[in-house]
């Protein structure tokens, strides 16, 4: 089992920009969101640009909150509320995409926050690739990746990728390790 | 011997080396830069069509915007709405500096007031009027140095013309006139969503430099705004579909992902 601060501490060795996929299971996330949200983009002085694409973003921000992380300079990209048909209240911080369908929109979104940035060092999480695969085929899920990693690194950005392990199949485990540099299991098994 | 000599003389200008680029206005819309591989040929006339609400006189207002803050004269000549309306939708912009009219960078005129001042006033034009009319708008881009120039839309203007024969003269004409001012221009046209061609009389397809299409796709329940460089003499260009998004930092354009089962809607 790997602690927030020593994934904090792989990522910080990460060359800037990088693509990387963390592999953790459901009783890790909380890990995972410190190591990456809290600590790395902290060290880092990253902006953030968090897409939602399993929780809808004010589960997210809850999470954060319980957490004690500063949201200052996060901003969520939130694929999940509107197709609940939630999200009444439309913070400041969150940008919503009408579905996990909607691929272009979401990467249309982190092209305009990554414009209000205005060339500040960024990371783009996505959490987690497994709900977009539940929407999407792997064929345009992983068009989808090699437009938005390539995009993201031209303009020398972190790309990190969320998968549960206990919901990802070997697939999805296969194009992760195409598309990213690095592939990180926070429990030790398999993705390693 | 002299014979050649002249010959030269005159052909020097006009010959171009291989491989050499033409002069590009550069639109300032990152994405169709990307897409058009630098800008649009200095000089061209391009039509921008597409049904309503597909972003066509957003994405015209952001080119001016640009190359006025970019130091060259714009103009906007509106024939559908007033252009004090028009404004209201240039103020969202982050980039945009109203110091930019007050400077007479970008300028805004109403073709009703044109038709008006040259006493055009009858519903349909003649060839004369037409003649007329191009040479009005030749000495405005003349007399104001414009460099880029947008009619909204032109579809309005043909709705005059009626024949094609006269908008064929039109819009060669104007094309003409403003390419050798050096003005590039955008015509917007208005199309249905279910037109099989890309202008209502399908004569400024064939003659524009250009063809820039905007529209609306349907995926599996999801509309997405498109925008598609359909020709564009003068440079070589993607020919694939783009997503587009209208925000407050100008138009976001995306390459339409692929790989899902994709059923094309109109326009
Ligand atoms: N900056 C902006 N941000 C968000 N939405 C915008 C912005 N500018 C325009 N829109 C929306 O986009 C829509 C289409 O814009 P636009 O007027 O440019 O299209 P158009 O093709 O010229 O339409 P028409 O055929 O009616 O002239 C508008 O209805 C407006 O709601
Ligand atoms: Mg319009």
């Amino acid at each position: 089992m790997m602690t927030p601060t020593e994934l904090a501490d792989v990522l910080v060795e990460m060359p800037m920009p990088s693509a990387v996929s963390i592999g953790f299971t459901t009783e890790s996330y909380f890990d995972a969101i410190r190591g990456v949200v809290d600590i790395f983009a902290s060290k880092k002085n990253l902006e953030t640009i968090y897409i939602t694409s399993q929780m809808p973003s004010n589960s997210i921000i809850d999470v954060l909150t319980l957490l004690e992380i500063d949201m200052k300079r996060i901003h969520f990209i939130d694929c999940v509320s509107q197709v609940m048909g939630g999200a009444v209240a439309r913070p400041d911080n969150v940008y919503f995409v009408e579905s996990p369908t909607m691929l272009e929109n979401i990467m249309l979104k982190v092209e305009y926050l990554m414009r209000k940035n205005k060339g500040k060092d960024s990371v783009v999480i996505l959490d987690a690739i497994n709900s977009l695969a539940i929407h999407n085929n792997t064929k345009i899920l992983s068009e989808f990746f090699h437009i938005l990693i390539n995009s993201l690194r031209a303009k020398n950005a972190y790309t990190i990728i969320f998968s549960m392990e206990d919901f990802s199949s070997e697939e999805l485990k296969g194009m992760m390790s195409l598309i990213c540099e690095n592939v990180i299991s926070m429990s030790g098994k398999g993705e390693g | 011997m002299r014979i050649i000599a002249v010959l030269t003389m005159v052909t020097k200008p006009i010959v171009r080396r291989a491989g050499e680029e033409r002069n590009r206005c550069v639109t300032g819309v990152e994405g169709l830069d990307n897409i058009l591989n630098g800008g649009i040929p200095r000089g061209n006339t391009v039509l921008f069509t597409g049904s309503c609400g597909t972003g066509k006189t957003s994405i015209s207002l952001e080119y001016l915007v640009h190359g006025a803050i970019d130091g060259e004269n714009c103009l906007f000549i509106s024939v559908t709405e007033a252009s004090v309306k028009l404004l209201e939708n240039i103020i969202p912009y982050e980039f945009f500096d109203d110091s930019l009219i007050k400077k007479g960078k970008l300028v805004f005129v109403d073709m009703p007031v044109i038709y008006n001042k040259l006493g055009l006033v009858t519903v349909e034009f003649t060839l004369e009027d037409v003649d007329t009319l191009v040479k009005a708008i030749g000495s405005i881009v003349k007399e104001l140095d414009i460099k880029r120039l947008v009619i909204d839309s032109i579809t309005s203007v043909c709705y005059r013309l009626k024949t094609e024969e006269k908008i064929r003269e039109f819009i060669l004409k104007l094309g003409k006139t403003l390419s050798e001012l050096g003005c590039t221009t955008i015509l917007v046209s208005e199309i249905s969503p279910t037109a099989e061609r890309y202008s209502l009389y399908g004569v400024e397809e064939a003659i524009a430099d250009g063809i820039v299409l905007m529209g609306n796709l349907e995926r599996r329940g999801d509309l997405l705004r498109t925008l598609q460089v359909v020709k564009m003499r003068g440079t070589q260009h993607s020919r694939a579909k783009y997503v587009l998004d209208l925000t407050p930092c100008g138009v976001l354009l995306v390459p339409l992902l692929k790989g899902g089962s994709v059923s094309s809607g109109g326009g």
